[in-house]
């Protein structure tokens, strides 16, 4: 089963007097997050992720197709109960104190009374609030709503997390630990949806990723079936004098270091003619790395539009 | 229902929160006492003159007051006390339903506008339990209002030695059904229009501002019959049968607006 799966997922923006008017800002939508795996989102701004959000959480309607938390319609409110959602703006209610703002969340989640105040202080320490969770809400600054709204995300322990922009108001060590709880949750076989702009974040902890464009999905998979191999190093213990110059011409780099040699091959056909060499001049070759591309390359070459010719 | 439970009391706690609300509870308070008190003043002042007038009029001062001129004096006495009574019950029910129109306005549509309905409905909470805890949040509220002015209505009758107009124990609970009434129509306007103009539309949508000669009349809906203030003026005596079919008018009406505001409510964009 799945954690979340769309099927032709499209909404338009109605505008104009009688709303006929509609700007499209999700064109059908076929997505399937597996349970336990770490799902990355992304996309440039005004992609469509939030909207995409939005209508799996049944906050909006979709002018077309559906949605569906494990295997349930997105409209029942009581597969809810199996997930975790934090917003890109987290507005939470400022009348309520930290503690009390959780044991409110707890009680809508379905939590039993005895076990609320033990997970609740739990969380507290988790997102470092434990000093904090008895200030009114309304003196939190944003990292600390940040933090309160992954706590009451994490709350009744739920299947599925669905983080949208998570560390936006984050500073570099709340982005470090929150990251060390996404490791954990992932150890722990949660599914976790992040959409998020920060791209090393999504690298470090993802499975595989979606990225969305305009409303579209371009690409979706895993780091390694998105990225296309930039270039190959071959180390070997010594290279005869003869093959220096055909290795050359295969556009390879020859680097001589002091106990061995390092050949870079820009390219997956510049790596097999130079292969071919070494194997033909029976030259051993010690180890093979293929550097892939980063995430922010497989990003910026999917949402950047073709070179104009 | 729990569910229900827990929204409307986390509703009743946000407006206690709320300062503009409890200002405008306060004020509303205050006016009904410094004018109900002033107008006592104004009625005492009022009766010692008629009684000083009649000693003018008869030389020998110690006669004793006949029985027409006793009828007179009691029939001015009672009329001032129903107005008096009257103006308190109307001074707390204008205040009241500025409160309603407040409260069930904004219940929903200020959690749109600030985005923080987007966390609750994250949680196992369908929209009709969501909508169903904010009015029943905002009729505790009116509720407690009610109860207020009315215990607030007794001890000023009390201090004031009034006799309780027989209209007047029903006041209350007409006060609290014209409000319910404004509270549904205003949630379901804000589910269409910004919360404010909600407020103005439900006010004057009411038919008590046009003629029964007007044929909006029979369409919009009736305040006016649940206005003790108009009826006590009047002279009409509610009896309980009136009353009777006053609430369960008031019920059908909240009804009816419940069930079109879920209507609205179920596929809103809460975005």
């Amino acid at each position: 089963m799945d954690a979340i799966r769309t099927e032709n997922l499209a909404k338009s923006y109605r505008s104009g007097w009688t709303g006929s008017k509609g700007a499209p800002a999700l064109h059908g939508l076929n997505l399937e997050v597996k349970v336990g795996e770490v799902f990355g989102f992304l996309g440039p701004n005004g992609a469509g992720k939030t909207t995409s959000i939005h209508l799996i959480l049944n906050l909006m309607s979709p002018s077309s197709g559906r949605a569906e938390l494990f295997g349930r319609p997105a409209t029942d409110a009581k597969v809810h109960r199996r997930v975790g959602y934090l917003p890109e703006s987290v507005n939470l209610h400022t009348y309520y104190r930290g503690r009390g703002l959780l044991e409110f969340y707890a009680a809508l989640g379905g939590m039993p009374r005895a076990r609320r105040a033990g997970r609740i202080d739990e969380l507290l320490r988790l997102v470092k609030l434990e000093d904090a969770g008895d200030k009114p809400v309304a003196k939190y600054s944003k990292g600390m709503l940040q933090r309160l709204g992954f706590a009451q995300a994490l709350l009744h322990d739920p299947d599925l997390l669905i983080l949208d922009e998570p560390t936006s108001n984050l500073d570099p060590v709340g982005r470090k630990e929150f990251r060390d709880i996404l490791v954990e949750l992932k150890r722990l076989g949660k599914t976790i949806f992040i959409s998020s702009h920060v791209l090393s974040e999504v690298e470090s902890v993802c499975d595989r990723v979606a990225i969305l464009q305009k409303g579209e999905l371009k690409r979706v998979g895993s780091l390694q079936e998105l990225s296309a191999p930039k270039s190959t190093r071959l180390t070997l213990q010594s290279l005869p004098a003869a093959l220096i110059e055909a290795v050359v011409a295969a556009s390879a780099e020859v680097t001589f270091q002091r106990t061995q040699v390092v050949i870079k091959c820009p390219g997956e056909s510049s790596s097999r003619e130079v292969q071919q060499i070494l194997h033909e001049g029976n030259v051993a070759v010690a180890k093979i790395e293929t550097e892939t591309e980063s995430l922010e390359e497989i990003f910026f070459s999917t949402i950047q539009p073709p070179p104009l010719s | 229902m729990k569910t229900v439970l827990l929204i409307a009391a986390d509703h009743i706690r946000a407006l206690l929160h709320h300062r503009l609300l409890v200002g405008v509870m306060l004020i509303s308070v205050a006016i009904t006492a410094i004018f109900s008190v002033s107008l006592t003043k104004i009625g005492s002042v009022t009766v010692r003159a008629t009684e000083a007038q009649r000693k003018a009029r008869n030389a020998d001062s110690n006669a004793p007051i006949t029985a027409e001129e006793r009828q007179k004096q009691e029939t001015i006495i009672q009329g001032m006390q129903t107005g008096f009574q009257a103006f308190f019950y109307e001074t707390a029910s204008f205040g009241g339903s500025l409160v309603a129109l407040f409260i069930f306005s904004s219940a929903v549509a200020s959690e749109i506008r600030l985005g923080t309905i987007r966390v609750t409905l994250s949680k196992p909470v369908s929209r009709l339990q969501y909508l169903a805890g904010k009015f029943l949040g905002g009729i505790a509220v009116m509720a407690a209002y009610a109860i207020v002015a009315s215990l607030a209505l007794v001890i000023f009758a009390q201090a004031n030695e009034l006799t309780m107009s027989p209209t007047m124990k029903f006041a209350p609970l007409l006060m609290f059904s014209r409000q319910l009434m404004l509270g549904s129509l205003a949630m379901l306007l804000s589910l269409f229009v910004h919360p404010f103009v909600a407020s103005i539309l439900a006010f004057f949508a009411g038919n008590g501002f046009y003629g029964t000669s007007n044929p909006l009349y029979y369409v919009l809906p009736s305040y006016s019959s649940f206005n003790v203030f108009g009826q006590m003026l009047k002279g009409t005596l509610l009896s309980g049968r009136n009353v009777l079919f006053l609430e369960l008018y008031a019920a059908d009406f909240v009804v009816l607006m419940l069930v079109l505001a879920w209507w609205r409510f179920r596929t809103k964009e809460l975005v």
